[in-house]
């Protein structure tokens, strides 16, 4: 076998194995992270900010914009619609505003895109009839004229193309629309802003400022055009639109709420939250409001109502497990209702993961049967939200 | 060990017989891989600088364009917030990004361009990667990319290298400005490919460079994502758009620059293969000869049964062997050589068609590969010839010595008359009007082949010229080395026909490279008639498009001691056949300025015609738009929509291959409402010293932006400076074929008068001394020098109009003039005979010293 070595095409097989072998060294093989990573990015400091701590006066529609002191902002706009062959749906359409700087750290800036205030947005669609639920997140700068919420003359609150203008004194325009969903509503409010809490003012913890100001549209007869699945369908109903501004509202124990929203079939609205602390138990900040038919409110202390979870739903995409139906009971009011999802998976898993869906109500009040609608809002099951507003 | 097998194609005996005939012959052996080795670098080593090259436009622009299907192009003044908001508002679920780049440069990160991206972290994800608000990280850590003036983004490898980290404030020039900025955040590229890209970008919020670049209110372009084939999409976007802004494809826009490009490539890789093909004729001209040598032995072998497969197969093997191991050599050379190319071929490309601001690094096994394989198969296949002619005798012919040169002798004639074939067929392709410019090259080869060819008609007669003067003065010597190498036509013939091809090629290039560069020297004095010129900084060394700040123009135009100041506006603008450059000029002289190939008016009445809307176009514009016709018109994009220009003359211009276009500076401003300037030339009153302003403006003028002011002789030594570092590796080029050629006539000569031992020896024994045959075989190398060198001289001259009419009119629309030095014909001739005087000596000095019997006893 030693032969083999004195055979020129065995030494031209070593030179070209050389080749290939040398040609493979010369390749850099530095290992990489998987994907691209930004470090060193620093979080700002808090202080500085604007906080919800005393009653203030509110003026209408310069306080339904922006209030960019503060930390953050947003604007629920929330309904359930259906056609007249009896296809019903949930939407939800929300703008957040965060800033990024207190107002005493904020520089100067040459640049009209230059910002320290991030808007992003959450459009949803419950297709009830079919079982569908779909959802977007969208970010932009508040900048430019890319995203914005002013009060005056009008009031608008707009991201890219999605958005809510004021046309008239109480009436309003919502139109949004990404991939499979389209969302073209005139709405027209029938109760006026209702001021939650007390005179607006919204306690969530026992420290002065851990509150946010809050507003609400309880009652907008909204009716327009859905486009979804490749139909359009004619849609009348009613929506609900929530305006809350506020600094660091959570208390450090707080982890998440259940915010509930429903409207009644004897004109009347209850809205109630609670606010869920880190050992599971309820936080007596927990509140909320029942709005008579003639417009007029009356605060909910924690007392004032219950709760009770009938079901519970594990989601099969975060694993989280949500709270699925509810008796909800205001004694003194004599009602007492129960509370169900029209669709079970209406899970949001954008930046951050929640529950907020379209839920139909029945029940009675004062002996008298009422039915609704209604949507509810889960947060922190998935995740604290902690640090998330 | 295989003696029991009964069948074989390739008896494992034969093998040997080769394999030992290359050790034995070690020296005829050594030089054919040098042959090869250079060969094969050469090839290398250029396409190892083209690759690297093409590699860092690749990576320049990745950063750059990321995924982006389609572009917006803001154009001169940018496209405003407006428009794009405007636009993000009716566009619906299109991914778009708006961008700003620019170039800067730090002296805390070396000094060398790098460009600055400016992107909106809400839209960019989808296109480039590194930010995406939304994704990973909290809003609130965006806090200081965003909201703090002069925030960047760097690589972390980049930050390593110059020793930065977060929060390190850092200087950047941009446009000839110093601007405060600092890091923000390090980018963790996620693979190699995207930490080469980054080498040279820093990363920036889109408002943060607005501010940089004093580009407020506008942005540079809109990077778009629309699938292939939409059409749908793109013409809705187009709608949404104001007049003025297109939607382009962005593989048009990369791919009118690759295009560029390529032609420079072609053109180095054209010349790279003459050195390989220089180093063929080495191969094959030392192949014959082996198997001249061996006729005799192959006649025997055939007697004995070998068949002429086998025979065959064995030279093949041969060449196959030479073949690998030159190659292998030759791709370590060609490494080591690259080292020089890859920065002389980058260097070009910066000055002509891009800024790059990443160095390509590593090397491209394609390159390797590529060499190697080339030369192998060449090795292989011009082999091949000789071993059929060895295979192909019969075993009886083969024994008689005689045949091959009886035979060579015959067909001298014919090889003769078909050079002039090769040379009417190179002719004819030339005559062929739009082609690839691989043709282009084909018939190039096709000429210098058809020289060669003529070669060995030429050799002779010129010997039988030279005859009886070299007689005359040498005596019988003289007579004899004429007829001794007319004797061995078959081996002289091929080795005087690779030394004149190497000479012709130097001296081809060399006319092309002395006309190019006394084209340009008239171009720049009848189109440089300014006395002082005024620039912003730039990274471009042929064209400038930095806006030099108001308040330094008007502190120009009332500057005391000039004469005038006129303004020039350049801008990439687009076309429907693509991006040209356009200068605004407010110089009502412009139209005597600038030589023409045709114009409509006399000089002096073009500035009236350009007044009243006609354009001048160049050269290269006019070739590559088709516009070489008097009363073509051109259509532009302009904010006011798209526009037709008249085309009132094509003038010459050797700045730009891309093409570029003058319109009057009134009517530039009115379409594009531009009111940019980004060079000044001045005029100074008669008498003024430009030196002595140049200094006074360079002290004066102090403002927040840096201006270059150059005199009109320092510009014109740095066109020149361009030039001849564009031209570096063309020089480079031609010393290496000549080197080549060198190794291939030193071999050749070597192995003729080798050969030639047995008749030595006779003379010897006749009574020749040794110092008469150092001298008939120096008589003998030179006459083959001589013969090359004279042939050289219409051959290099056929080429050289072949590189100025043709190769260059095509590749990049360039008209030169020619000129003819004759220095260039004399250096061919002195380094022809040089060299073959050279290859002469060790077998010169060999064959004195050898004593009669001992070459009598040879084999």
């Amino acid at each position: 076998m030693n032969k083999i070595f004195k055979k020129p095409w065995f030494w031209i097989l070593i030179a070209a194995a050389a080749v290939v072998i040398g040609g493979g060294l010369l390749l850099p093989a530095k290992p990489a992270p998987a994907e691209t990573r930004l470090v060193g990015m620093s979080a700002p400091a808090t202080g500085g900010y604007a906080r919800a701590s005393t009653q203030r006066p509110f003026l209408f529609p310069l306080d339904l914009g922006a209030h960019p002191d503060f930390q953050t902002e947003w604007w629920y706009y929330t309904g359930n619609l259906a056609t007249a062959d009896g296809h019903s749906f949930g939407y939800q359409l929300t703008f957040f505003r965060r800033a990024l700087v207190p107002p005493p750290g904020r520089a100067a800036r040459r640049s009209e895109w230059a910002t320290d205030q991030v808007y992003f947005a959450h459009l949803t669609l419950t297709n009830v009839s079919n079982g569908t639920f779909g959802y977007h997140e969208r970010f932009e700068r508040g900048a430019a004229g890319l995203a914005g919420a002013v009060g005056e003359p009008l009031y608008q609150v707009w991201l890219d193309d999605w958005s809510v203008k004021q046309i008239d004194v109480s009436h309003y325009r919502l139109q949004a629309g990404a991939d499979d969903i389209q969302i073209s509503l005139e709405m027209v409010d029938r109760k006026g802003p209702v001021l939650e809490g007390i005179d607006g003012l919204s306690q969530k913890g026992p420290q002065p400022g851990n509150a946010s100001y809050y507003v609400s549209q309880t009652r907008l007869d909204s009716q327009g055009s859905l486009q979804t699945g490749g139909q359009t369908f004619r849609v009348t109903g009613s929506s609900w639109m929530d305006h809350e501004f506020s600094t660091s509202a959570l208390a450090s124990d707080q982890v998440g709420w259940n915010w509930f929203a429903l409207q009644l079939s004897d004109g009347s609205e209850l809205m109630v939250y609670t606010i869920r602390k880190a050992d599971g138990t309820i936080d007596s900040y927990s509140q909320g409001t029942l709005i008579y038919p003639d417009g007029k409110t009356r605060p909910l202390q924690k007392d004032d109502f219950e709760i009770t979870v009938l079901s519970t739903w594990k989601s099969p995409h975060s694993g989280a497990v949500y709270p699925a139906e509810w008796t909800v009971a205001v004694p003194s009011e004599q009602l007492k209702i129960q509370v169900k999802p029209r669709l079970a998976d209406q899970e949001l898993r954008v930046s951050f993961t929640y529950w907020e869906g379209a839920v139909s109500v029945s029940g009675s009040r004062a002996g008298k049967e009422v039915t609704g609608v209604g949507y509810v809002e889960l947060t922190g099951y998935a995740k604290s939200m902690q640090g998330q507003f | 060990m295989n003696g029991d097998q009964p069948v074989q194609f390739f008896p494992s005996g034969l093998w040997n017989v080769g394999w030992r005939y290359l050790l034995r012959h070690r020296w005829q052996s050594v030089l054919m891989v040098v042959g090869i080795a250079l060969g094969v670098a050469v090839m290398v080593a250029i396409d190892l600088a083209n690759a690297s090259a093409s590699r860092a436009f690749a990576l320049s622009t990745e950063t750059l364009t990321g995924k982006a299907t389609y572009q917006i192009d803001g154009g001169p003044s940018g496209m405003s917030t407006q428009a794009y908001a405007e636009l993000v508002r009716q566009k619906g679920d299109i991914p778009a990004a708006p961008v700003i780049s620019e170039y800067f440069t730090s002296s805390q990160m070396g000094s060398r361009p790098m460009q600055i991206l400016g992107i909106d972290p809400f839209s960019d994800a989808p296109f480039r990667g590194y930010v995406g608000v939304g994704t990973g990280l909290s809003l609130d850590q965006y806090s200081a990319f965003l909201a703090q003036p002069g925030a960047l983004l760097v690589s972390r490898d980049l930050a390593e290298r110059y020793q930065l980290g977060v929060g390190d404030p850092l200087t950047l020039e941009i446009n000839g400005r110093q601007k405060q900025a600092f890091i923000a955040g390090l980018i963790e590229a996620a693979d190699s490919l995207q930490r080469r890209s980054l080498e040279g970008t820093v990363l920036a919020d889109i408002a943060t460079a607005q501010e940089l670049t004093d580009r407020l209110g506008q942005i540079d372009r809109v990077d778009l994502l629309i699938p292939d084939g939409e059409t749908a999409a793109v013409e809705r976007i187009q709608s949404l758009l104001p007049a003025g802004l297109r939607v382009e494809p962005v593989q048009a826009r990369q791919g009118s620059v690759e295009q560029l490009t390529a032609a420079f490539q072609l053109n180095l890789t054209m010349l790279s293969l003459l050195a390989l093909i220089v180093g063929l004729f080495l191969i094959y001209n030392t192949m014959t000869f082996s198997v001249v040598q061996r006729r005799g032995l192959f006649g025997t072998l055939r007697c004995l049964g070998v068949t002429r497969i086998e025979i065959f197969g064995m030279v093949v093997s041969e060449a196959l062997i030479i073949g690998t191991i030159g190659s292998v050599l030759g791709m370590g050379l060609g490494v080591l050589m690259g080292r020089q190319t890859v920065g002389m071929v980058s260097q070009t490309m910066n000055d002509l068609y891009f800024t790059s601001t990443v160095q390509a690094t590593g090397i491209s096994i394609v390159s390797l590969l590529k060499g190697a394989v080339a030369g192998i198969l060449a090795t292989v296949i011009t082999a091949g010839l000789p071993a059929w002619e060895a295979a192909s005798v019969s075993p009886r012919a083969a024994l008689s010595r005689s045949g091959l040169e009886n035979k060579t002798r015959r067909i001298v004639v014919w090889m003769a008359a078909g050079g002039v074939g090769m040379i009417g067929l190179g002719l004819a392709v030339f005559s062929i009007p739009q082609t690839h410019l691989i043709f282009s090259f084909g018939g190039t080869a096709a000429v210098v082949v058809g020289f060669a060819m003529l070669a060995a008609l030429a050799t002779i007669l010129l010997l039988r010229a030279a005859g009886p003067g070299l007689g005359w003065v040498f005596g019988l010597l003289g007579r004899m080395a004429p007829r001794n190498l007319v004797a061995s036509l078959s081996r002289t013939s091929v080795a005087v026909a690779a030394l004149m091809v190497a000479v012709a090629v130097t001296v081809g290039v060399t006319l092309m490279i002395d006309s190019f560069r006394y084209t340009v020297d008239i171009w720049l004095a009848q189109t440089l008639q300014g006395d002082i010129y005024i620039t912003a900084p730039n990274f471009n060394q042929t064209r400038s498009t930095v806006n030099i700040d108001p308040q330094i123009i008007r502190a120009i135009q009332t500057w005391p001691e000039i004469g005038q100041a006129d303004l020039l506006r350049t801008v990439l603008v687009e076309t429907p056949q693509g991006q040209v450059q356009l200068s605004a000029s407010d110089n009502q002289h412009l139209g005597a300025e600038r030589l023409y190939l045709w114009a409509k008016d006399p000089p002096e009445r073009i500035w009236a015609a350009m007044q009243a809307g006609g354009v001048l176009i160049s050269e290269p514009l006019a070739r590559r738009f088709g516009l070489l016709a008097p009363g073509s018109s051109l259509a532009i994009y302009t904010p006011q929509g798209l526009r037709q220009f008249s085309v009132e003359g094509v003038y010459y211009d050797y700045a730009s291959s891309q093409g570029a276009l003058f319109m009057e500076m009134q009517i530039y401003r009115q379409l594009w409402n531009d009111p940019g300037v980004t060079a000044i030339a001045l005029r100074l009153p008669p008498g003024a010293d430009p030196d002595l302003v140049t200094r006074q403006l360079e002290d004066g003028l102090k403002f927040d932006q840096k201006v270059i002011v150059r005199p009109n002789k320092a510009l014109r030594a740095d066109v020149m400076a361009v030039f001849d570092r564009t031209f570096a590796i063309t020089a480079a080029l031609r010393i290496l074929a000549t080197i080549v050629a060198f190794i291939g006539v030193l071999n050749t000569l070597l192995l003729l008068q080798l050969e030639k031992q047995r008749e030595v020896g006779i003379l010897r024994a006749l009574g020749l001394t040794g110092g008469q045959l150092w001298k008939l075989t120096m008589l003998e190398t030179g006459l083959m020098g001589l013969a090359a060198g004279l042939l050289a001289a219409p051959t290099g001259y056929a080429l050289a109009l072949i590189l100025v009419y043709v190769i260059n009119q095509r590749s990049f629309g360039w008209t030169l003039q020619l000129s003819i030095q004759p220095e260039a014909f004399i250096q061919a001739l002195v380094i022809a005979i040089a060299a073959a005087l050279l290859a002469g000596i060790y077998p010169a000095t060999k064959m004195s010293r050898m004593a009669a019997a001992e070459a009598i006893r040879y084999e």
